[in-house]
């Protein structure tokens, strides 16, 4: 049937089964929010505050639902506002569409109104783009669109569709999704046998070879990475960490790819790192490290990291291999069906004596009692204790996000929603209403600190009017915490355009966007305030007041030995 | 050492500039580029030249690769492949020296494609190291404008 380039869009979208969208409509764009109505009993648009909002908004339903996320912008400064939360995406390896609209082929490259190459400015930080000049090629834009988002490492593709384009008719046939492989461009591609594509073929002498190189171990460790969280590998990884008896430490994207409240997590690990998961990498002679890139932040010198062990490193991005760090032997493939294999030949191991030792260091930072301020611990283990066991956390970025992941204990994967590489603040109230628009049964709370709060407390307008009830924490110490903390250890003191000794008043502020907020400074209040929030039903702000000079512990300056921990 | 990366990608826009910003955002160098169709008007073919310690060209190679829009990427070892480069180079001259210029244009092969009072125009190709040469060899002469098509390659 013929249907106009818009309609083309939302039925590509409905193959997907996509249904829900996070937005914000504009000029170029106008054509697709025209169709958007006639789409409404099944596609769900959430409408933003701020482009930037609606791309943290589909990153986190990206994230917490494992489905690809979908989210719409205009030309020019709409697809410019959308690209942190592209880079976001893309650093994380999250899987999402981000499309927009830019002008008619008869002003493309006359400096038009609104117009901005965007597929220029996308493309460092997508998996791949396309700008679409011709309705013929819509559908099929789309549909490799999304299988490149979803396949091998996930992440964000962005398509450029020409606002003549989306008025323009073409024939339009419908294909299944599971059909898109056997149709079209898809077809050429994949008969052109682009790796990609596929999940790469595991080698069993791989498999083999490491199985003999557990046995051989007395001192194994292991590192969950985000690639087992992307690829809902954490029943595997459990079983595999129970088998092979090793102490496993955990990286800021591998939360809730290992049970939390498994004995044998020794908590985070790098920068930040408990003093149990640092010592046992230090100490180890074999660690295998699933889905983790060895980052800057984790393999923080890569010279002398892991010296006495051989190295193993599992990932299904083949470019991770030896990018960081030397490894010693590799497995290149998907995370799950890995540990499937491992977790079929590997017998049980037995390492008490080795365990003894890494757990023989604290694998938590304990605080002295706040006084009349709250201590990290104490916030986030009394958040914990009154929130149900499975609630989903996004967080924002800085001392917040590492008191969070140090201190709860994360079981599934989608429980922690946080910008790991990219580093994004302001990531985690957008994160947080995609999570919760995704996982309505779920508790979704967001925690921030108050300078990242600011950023983009915006979208508190998008939380009350669809009525999501999202407990935010703000972490607030009146400062920008984790700068300041580099201040204070590495530049002697020189405290430099960090106090955030200025509005707004966050529970004022609760109030003027329609929603509910408290100002907290012990456990009591803070054990009432949640009780409140929880009963309210509606988004909620608890203004969380801790010391400025409380800083996150452990810490290893960047690039230094992984053990060389600072006085802090 | 000297990595040399033959590149089929798809012909679409963007792919070009794709490719060479993976080099210029993780710091690797290009010393030669080259680009044109193939005999299918949608695949284009490159040959890239790099150079870099082992793991770096190990890297691009693996970089190259995870892009989507490369449809195949071969490294190629310099003693089992052919690779030309091409040049057009106007060479200066005077009345004392053209015979000799043009006895070694005869000895190495290359065209001259125009002469011109003060200049002549030459084509030359063959393998990188012997443009390279013959480049050397023409800086006596005074070299006013050089045009380099960069290395092509094929495995033998």
């Amino acid at each position: 049937m013929k249907l106009k380039g818009s309609e083309i869009l939302m039925e590509c979208l409905l193959e997907q089964e996509v249904d829900t969208i996070f937005g914000y409509p504009g000029g170029t764009i106008l054509n697709v929010y025209d169709s958007l109505v006639k789409y409404r009993d099944r596609i769900n648009h959430i409408l933003t505050a701020h482009e930037q909002g609606a791309s943290h908004a589909a990153d986190g339903y990206a994230r917490s639902t494992g489905k690809v996320g979908v989210a719409f912008s205009t030309s020019g400064p709409g697809a410019t506002n959308l690209t942190t939360g592209v880079a976001t995406a893309y650093m994380d390896s999250s899987p999402v569409v981000f499309i927009s609209c830019n002008v008619a082929d008869n002003l493309i490259g006359k400096d038009s109104f609104q117009e901005v190459d965007s597929t220029g400015v996308m493309l460092p930080i997508t998996k791949s783009n396309f700008q679409v000049t011709d309705v013929k090629k819509l559908a099929g834009t789309v549909r490799r669109a999304f299988a490149i988002a979803r396949s091998g490492r996930p992440g964000p593709v962005f398509i450029d569709i020409l606002k003549n384009v989306t008025a323009e008719e073409a024939e339009y046939e419908f294909i299944p999704k599971q059909k898109h492989k056997e149709a079209g461009v898809l077809k050429a591609v994949y008969d052109r046998n682009m790796v990609d594509y596929h999940k790469p073929e595991i080698d069993e002498d791989d498999i083999n070879k490491l199985v003999e190189m557990i046995g051989e171990s007395e001192k194994p460790m292991l590192i969950c990475g985000g690639g087992v969280v992307r690829g809902r590998a954490h029943e595997e990884f459990n079983k595999f960490a129970n088998l092979a008896d090793s102490p496993t430490a955990v990286t800021v994207m591998g939360g809730g790819g290992m049970n939390g409240r498994n004995p044998l997590v020794t908590g985070m690990i790098g920068m930040h790192g408990s003093q149990a998961s640092n010592i046992g990498v230090d100490e180890c002679d074999l660690l295998i490290a699933v889905g983790c890139r060895f980052s800057d932040r984790v393999a923080l010198d890569p010279e002398t990291f892991a010296a006495k062990a051989k190295i193993v490193h599992i990932d299904i991005d083949r470019s991770e291999i030896n990018k960081n760090v030397q490894t010693d032997h590799h497995i290149v493939g998907d995370a799950k069906r890995v540990l499937e294999k491992l977790n079929e030949r590997l017998s049980q191991q037995d390492h008490s004596e080795w365990k003894k030792f890494v757990f023989s260091y604290p694998t938590e930072t304990e605080y002295e009692d706040g006084g009349d301020t709250l201590n990290p611990k104490q916030l986030c283990s009394t958040i914990a204790k009154l929130m149900p066991e499975d609630t989903m956390v996004a967080t924002d970025v800085g001392q917040h996000q590492m008191w969070a992941i140090q201190h709860f204990h994360f079981d599934y994967p989608g429980q922690l929603l946080t910008s790991g590489g990219f580093g994004t603040m302001g990531f985690g109230l957008g994160a947080a209403i995609g999570a919760k628009v995704g996982n309505p049964d779920k508790t979704v709370i967001h925690i921030a600190g108050d300078g990242s709060f600011r950023m983009n407390c915006n979208e508190l307008t998008t939380v009350e009017h669809y009525k999501l009830p999202i407990i935010t924490f703000v972490f607030n110490n009146g400062t920008l915490g984790m700068v300041r903390q580099w201040q204070n250890l590495i530049y002697k003191g020189n405290i430099s355009e960090t106090n955030m000794d200025r509005g707004p008043d966050f529970v004022k502020l609760a109030e003027a966007y329609g929603l509910k907020g408290r100002r907290v400074s012990n456990q009591e209040e803070l054990a009432d305030a949640i009780k409140d929030a929880l009963a309210s039903g509606s988004g909620y702000i608890i203004d969380c007041m801790l010391d400025i000079d409380e800083m996150v512990r452990p810490m290893v300056g960047g690039g230094s030995h992984i053990t060389d921990f600072m006085r802090t | 050492m000297k990595g040399i990366f033959s590149v089929l990608v798809e012909n679409k826009d963007g792919v070009l500039s794709a490719v060479s910003g993976l080099f210029a955002r993780r710091g690797f160098n290009i010393d030669t580029l080259a680009v044109g169709e193939t005999d299918k008007h949608d695949i284009s073919s490159m040959t890239i030249t790099s150079t870099g310690d082992q793991r770096t060209i190990d890297q691009i190679e693996k970089q190259l690769n995870k892009n989507v829009d490369v449809i195949k990427v071969r490294r190629l070892a310099e003693s089992k492949s052919v690779c030309i480069e091409m040049i057009l180079v106007k060479a200066a001259y005077n009345m004392s020296n053209r015979s000799s210029l043009i006895e070694l244009c005869q000895i190495v092969g290359a065209k001259i494609m125009k002469v011109a009072p003060k200049y002549l125009l030459l084509e030359y190709h063959a393998e990188p190291e012997a443009v390279e040469g013959f480049i050397d060899l023409l800086r006596s002469y005074g070299i006013i404008e050089i045009q380099r098509t960069g290395t092509i390659a094929m495995e033998k």
